[in-house]
């Protein structure tokens, strides 16, 4: 340690102070109501070398702790005393990662010196681009996603590049909202300046800079410490994203963990090529991107609550992701809505770490209900309305320490819902249901947290209603040690006239007066048998209408009568069925899928795809699975010779491919 | 002429402040609180006023008290079993709250389990619209299955809480009704008479946690007013509210919610009248107790208020003095964390066993035993001998710290008190930001057991020049019980535009509260004096999901000058967020009426400052900002106004020790109050 130690949580206490202290001024001063709701922002102090190490707690978005500005900050050439600098683009340093986030950095020097940097991002609603809000799944190039900024000088020794925000101002939907968040940012890395004046006045320049540094020290050797407590291993896991687009196939997000030691590796190879579609994540192949750390933060915060939360704790990993997969796609590849495979990322590291800890870590979280807007015309107005209705989240799996949290927790603990009164105010849709879905939750000894369902009448034509980031409509949520998947998401359209129509992982649809539409989020998956749970709590979970006294017979091989235990007949039912092979935990479409789509013609699609240039590889992947859809049932061995047996056909379609493979064959 | 006595109830003392009328002079008395049989301590206390200063309980005019009755029964979740009525398809409310999970990082973070569990919320069919129109009547066949399957249940009490029920209240009403019909031993509360608020979450959690408590309070005030009249006090108990204001007793036992938060809304309130007697007009007010530090925003001689606060684990939405946690107190514990450093907190030796140093069974490091460790706590008695100091038990719980650490005694004791105030800094720091307040212009206002002793620390890592510590600073909640308004809050949900053509709305919603409002002072308090009435809106920009209150000016209101009325609305926006936009229209969310009368409110003895510099009693070896040293003792019964005094030194009183470092000088002012000034003389 560089400094006293008896100094030091006393200066991380400050440090603490100034990011927090940053972020209350920004969300204080904030214009738009997207900032103030979503709380998706971030404030800190960096590194002069770039790296975070103060984050504030309580306030703004969970994902950024040990954000990395270095790419971004190195893009400047020299930094004076008043400089404020700005980016926006996901391939410039990749800090940035999809369009709407505009990241900022001030230098703070003392004596001709910069000992840190003041840094944060704001969400603006509207960057500009093909749709409004600048996100869709649809959008394939990052051109369609909005006005772009390499890194630049907003303010040069204090006076702002007009040129630079009347660009961003012309080329935007709302530029009021973005001046004025601008503005609130600014304001923020300005008392993040001060703050740090006051600090090194206090301390002293050269405990500051040597403070910074133990902090970081700490967060590292905090993490070895809880990553030496896990078994030395390789630890695969797998999960998909539903859709590679509007009404795509799989994406398919692999895993490798090697826990040795102290150290994690994380090696993504296996995962798919980049995506015709706005999910790829760009993270430009850094090692420790933050995109690829979020679960690997969440996982070590619950291993131990009390690590800091600062970049150091990410120096004990490292990722390997190979280029031109979806989560290092090559420019111009869209980016938008990174944050779905993010969010199946984070699971996928999840259950990779649970391998390695499985008494300390939950099953797979639900997800997949999607973030709803509508839009509506109110009939008595006439006036069109925009509204945010609610994120439709589903529960936490099952850990060995409870059950699964309902409606909501794990990774998305941060979302908040809106009031239905509220709701039912603001916009002219009228609620049929809101709440939790009984039997979503996967069985287990601890059981999944469940869904929730969100029904909604609409009343005019030409309506509108989007749920972004929509998953799990095919692939559910896994259980672990034994513990059931949980339900599938669903989104259903109950047209005025009757009937209803599955809208699976659709994210618009468009309404007329009289529709209802029904959102279902899945259920967070079990961990454990469900035949080792205690049937007390199955009865108080039938009690409580969170499962059915069928499903309790069914699934947990508990027999009530009158709402009570009929303990002879429970235990006459479990022992009847303990001979039965433990639960894999995956839902039946995930079987089949995985039936036909081995690991191993998995790995020959990744060999099949490493030797064909970035610009083909979506194409070559879907004209494989389509191929392999194709082949009869039976022809399919799932060896890998499927793969290049579809292969063979589609180069016999299109020559120009064969030239890829023409060493192959020697 | 007679004694005006406040009573505040604390987790380990129960405090008691006497005013005599004819002479201005204030007597305090603290005894242990009794948490077994609530109410003893009153009667205790009171014994003690009698025996000690001769106070005969006849002798007391006016009397005013603080219940923590409501909020221990829901910390201990002891309240009666309740069951919720809910409209159908929209049962959740409790269980979903508002999503998000206390601890976003943590993958396994949980909600507290509601007080009403999932069993026992019952879906009626009945359906408003958010106009207030009726989309499905009540079906009394489902209210009839509910009130069933409640009793099934062992219900003792039913919450009703519809969708929309602030908008339109009949079918809330209209249920009530049949319930008491079915059901009449069953305890029934309606959301919209609670707290009729949009928002079904905040409005169902506000009526739970009333419900909750309710027959536990009014069983202890009905015992209380008992007691008391027993032993011959003569006038109706007031209750003090977490408003920062007084009910009467009788009235608390139906409007228990507005009482939650009281204790620490009273010590603020105490703090705002010490502040403007001494001509302070912007205090932050420091409360620490043993087992919380709290702080909070006087401006212009006035608190703030919100209404979102936490009771136990559960938000309630009433209108409360607004008060920070900064800190679990003196009780915070001392620990060598994971990475090897010196850490304080969360955990808290709270009042039981309490410090090492208090003898009562305590064992770990607290702040309280770093202080005593360094000397600079008088072992002389403290809680007014009813604690004796043990400097060598507080040295024992630090010295394995130490040892760890490697470090000397005195320098583990130092740490432990500068990594708390870093922490308390942390927290203040967040807080100013929150408020855009500049705490340079701020004098903090040390109260509470342990607020003196930590102020002037927290006062230099802040910045702060100025720190007043009132005459009594350990029964200041008691005092401010005895300084409140009358007071009471009404509230209406609007949810228009401001306009010319929602004009009528807003004057006929201002019109109904204000007759509400008279008639609960006149009719239901009993108060025959003059009242004062503020109306004040609930605003924001339109497409916001927040709201700002502003005092709605009755002139304007009256002209319909809306220019005027959204006018305030941009200056309280601008102020609060920097920026505002006169252009954009305006909604009005709530409209609300506060109703208030003067208490008679005691005056502080004066007198004329003679300057004089102060006589230590004595001097103490202390270590002190890192070097061991003989400092001044002074007694605070001593310093008379005018007193001069240099830190560093320490000074003692019955309840509290004021620990002055190197850099303050300090002088009294004509009301007692000890001002101590960072950087050399006196500003004033």
């Amino acid at each position: 340690m560089r400094i006293d130690p008896l100094k030091l949580r006393i200066l991380e206490n400050h440090a603490q102070a100034v990011a927090e202290s940053m972020a209350y001024t920004l969300f204080r001063t904030a214009h738009s109501t997207f900032v103030k709701e979503t709380e998706d922002f971030t404030t800190g102090l960096a590194t002069p070398s770039g790296m975070t190490f103060a984050s504030p707690r309580d306030l703004g978005a969970t994902w950024f702790i040990g954000l990395d500005y270095s790419g971004a900050i190195n893009m400047i050439d020299d930094y004076e005393e008043g400089d404020i600098c700005v980016t926006n683009d996901p391939y410039s340093g990749f800090v940035c990662t999809h369009t709407p986030d505009l990241h900022i950095w001030k230098p703070i020097f003392w004596e001709g010196e910069i000992v840190a940097f003041a840094v944060g991002h704001i969400h603006n609603t509207d960057m500009g681009g093909a749709v409004p809000a600048s996100l869709s799944r649809a959008n394939t190039e990052v051109h369609q996603e909005g006005v772009r900024f390499r890194p630049t000088k907003l303010v040069s020794r204090g006076v702002l590049n007009r040129q630079l925000i009347d660009t961003m101002m012309l080329n935007v939907r709302m530029p009021e909202q973005n001046w004025g968040d601008l503005k609130a940012q600014i304001a923020a890395v300005n008392t993040g300046e001060r703050k740090v004046h006051e600090m090194i006045a206090k301390f002293g320049v050269e405990t500051v800079r040597a403070g910074i540094e133990d902090l970081l020290d700490i967060g590292e050797a905090r993490a070895r410490d809880v990553i030496s407590r896990l078994a030395d291993g390789r630890y695969h896991f797998v999960d998909y994203l539903d859709e590679d687009g509007p009404g795509g196939v799989p994406v398919r997000l692999e895993l490798t963990l090697t826990i040795a030691g102290d150290e994690a590796v994380m090696d993504f190879t296996g995962s798919d090529p980049q995506l015709n579609s706005s999910l790829n994540m760009p993270t430009g192949g850094n090692p420790r991107h933050i995109l690829l750390m979020v679960g690997y933060n969440y996982c070590l915060y619950t291993l131990d609550p009390t690590i800091p939360l600062n970049g150091g704790i990410l120096r004990a990993a490292r990722c390997v992701v190979p280029e031109g997969s979806v989560l290092n796609p090559a420019a111009p590849a869209a980016v938008g809505m990174r944050s779905l495979t993010t969010g199946r990322l984070q699971g996928v590291i999840m259950g990779a770490f649970q391998a390695a800890a499985p008494d300390r870590l939950p099953a797979g979280p639900a997800g997949g209900g999607g973030i709803v807007n509508v839009k509506s015309f109110d009939n008595r107005t006439g006036r069109l309305t925009m509204a945010s209705i609610d994120p439709v989240t589903g529960g936490a799996g099952g850990s060995a320490k409870g059950d699964g949290t309902d409606g909501s927790g794990a990774n998305s603990s941060f979302l908040k819902n809106t009031p239905v009164e509220i709701n039912e105010t603001e916009a002219p849709v009228k609620f049929l249901r809101y709440g939790l879905v009984p039997d979503s939750g996967g069985p287990g000894t601890f059981r999944g947290g469940l869904a929730t369902e969100l029904e909604v009448r609409v009343f005019s034509p030409d309506t509108v209603v989007t749920a972004r980031n929509r998953d799990r409509s095919i692939f559910a949520a896994w259980g672990v040690q034994g513990g059931m998947a949980g339900q599938t998401s669903h989104f259903t359209r109950f047209p005025a006239g009757g009937g209803r129509e599955d809208l699976g992982n659709t994210d618009v649809v468009h309404l007329g007066p009289g529709d209802v539409i029904n959102l279902t989020s899945g259920g967070g998956a079990g961990w454990g048998s469900p035949l080792a749970r205690d049937p007390h709590a199955v009865a108080r979970d039938v009690a409580r209408h969170k499962v059915s006294p069928e499903a309790a017979e069914r699934d947990y091989g508990v027999v009530l009568t009158d709402g009570a235990v009929d303990i002879p007949a429970t235990e006459a039912l479990r022992a009847a069925r303990a001979g039965e092979a433990p639960h894999s935990g995956l839902n039946a479409s995930r079987i089949a899928f995985e039936a036909v789509w081995t690991d191993a013609n998995y790995a020959a699609l990744s060999a099949v795809l490493a030797r064909v240039p970035v610009h083909w590889r979506p194409f070559v992947k879907r004209s494989v699975f389509d191929a392999v859809a194709a082949m009869p049932a039976e022809a399919r061995r799932g060896d890998g010779s499927d793969v290049e047996a579809a292969l063979a056909g589609a180069i016999a379609k299109l020559p120009q491919l064969a030239p890829y493979f023409a060493e192959a064959a020697e | 002429m007679g004694y005006r006595v406040g009573v505040d109830i604390g987790g380990t003392f129960a405090d008691f402040c006497a005013f005599d009328e004819a002479s201005g002079r204030i007597e305090t008395v603290k005894v242990l609180s009794t948490p077994a049989t609530p109410g003893q301590e009153v009667i205790d206390g009171l014994g003690a006023l009698h025996e000690r200063f001769g106070i005969a309980p006849s002798d007391i005019t006016y009397f005013t008290h603080g219940t923590t009755v409501g909020i221990n029964s829901i910390i201990m979740r002891k309240g009666i079993r309740l069951c919720l009525f809910a409209t159908e398809n929209f049962t959740d409310v409790l269980e979903l709250a508002r999503l998000k999970m206390p601890d976003p990082y943590d993958l396994l973070s949980s909600r507290p389990e509601p007080l009403v569990t999932r069993d026992r919320v019952i879906g009626i069919a009945e359906r408003m619209l958010a106009d207030g129109t009726v989309d499905v009547p009540l079906s009394r066949e489902s209210l009839a299955e509910g009130v069933a399957r409640a009793r099934a249940l062992g219900a003792e009490g039913i919450v009703i809480s519809f969708l929309h029920s602030y908008r339109n209240p009949a079918h809330e009403a209209e249920a009530a009704e049949l319930i008491a019909e079915l059901a009449p031993e069953l305890h029934v509360f309606c959301s919209h008479r609670i707290r009729p608020i949009i928002r079904e979450y905040e409005r169902s959690s506000t009526a739970v946690i009333h419900g909750y408590v309710q027959p536990r309070v009014s069983d202890y005030i009905g015992a209380l007013k008992g007691a008391l009249g027993g032993i011959g006090v003569g006038p109706e108990p007031m209750i003090t509210k977490s408003n920062g204001g007084v009910m009467s007793a009788e009235l608390g036992r139906t409007a228990c919610v507005e009482m939650l938060l009281s204790g620490t809304a009273a010590g603020v309130m105490g703090a705002a009248f010490v502040a403007r007697a001494a001509g302070e007009a912007n205090v932050l007010s420091l409360d620490i107790g043993g087992t919380s530090a709290d702080v909070a925003v006087i401006e212009g001689g006035a608190p703030g208020f919100g209404a979102a606060e936490m009771v136990g684990d559960f938000p309630i939405f009433v209108p409360t003095v607004s008060v920070t946690s900064i800190g679990e107190g003196g009780g915070s514990i001392a620990r060598i964390d994971a990475a090897g450093l010196l850490a304080v907190g969360p955990e808290s030796a709270g009042s039981t066993p309490g410090p090492a140093a208090y003898g009562r069974g305590g064992t770990e490091p607290t702040i309280t035993d770093a202080f005593v460790a360094l000397g600079l706590v008088d072992l002389g008695a403290l809680g007014y001998g009813m604690v004796s100091i043990d400097r060598g038990a507080a040295e024992a719980a630090i010295a394995p710290l130490a040892a760890a650490l490697g470090r000397s005694l005195a320098e583990t004791a130092e740490g432990i008190i500068g990594i708390a105030v870093s922490g308390m800094f942390r927290e203040v720091s967040k807080l100013a930001s929150r408020r855009g307040i500049d705490l340079a212009e701020f004098t903090l206002l040390a109260f509470g057991g342990g607020g003196p002793m930590m102020a002037c620390f927290l006062a230099r890592e802040l910045g702060m020049k100025r720190v007043l510590v009132p005459r009594t600073p350990g029964v200041l909640s008691a005092l401010g019980g005895l300084t409140a308004d009358i007071r009471n809050d009404f509230t209406a949900t609007a949810y228009y535009e401001l306009g010319p053509e929602t004009l009528p709305a807003l004057r006929e919603s201002v019109a109904a509260l204000s007759a509400r409002a008279r008639h609960w002072m006149e009719q239901e308090q009993g108060h025959a004096g003059a009242a004062l009435l503020t109306a004040s809106a609930e605003m924001r920009y339109k497409g916001q999901s927040f709201e700002i209150e502003v005092e709605l000016a009755a002139e304007a209101l009256a002209a319909g000058d809306i220019a005027t009325l959204r006018g305030a609305f941009d200056a309280e926006h601008l102020r609060l967020y920097g920026h505002a936009d006169e252009t954009a229209p305006i909604q009005v969310i709530a409209v609300n009426m506060v109703v208030s009368a003067a208490s008679p409110r005691p005056v502080l003895p004066r007198a004329e400052p003679a300057p004089h510099e102060a006589a230590p009693a004595g001097h103490l070896p202390v270590h002190l900002d890192g070097a061991a040293c003989e400092v001044p003792l002074y007694r605070r019964e001593a310093l008379t106004p005018g007193a001069r005094f240099a830190g560093p030194c320490v000074v003692a009183q019955d309840d509290t020790t004021t620990v002055v470092p190197a850099g303050f000088a300090g002088t009294v002012d004509a009301h007692g109050n000890m001002l101590l000034t960072q950087g050399g003389a006196d500003a004033h």
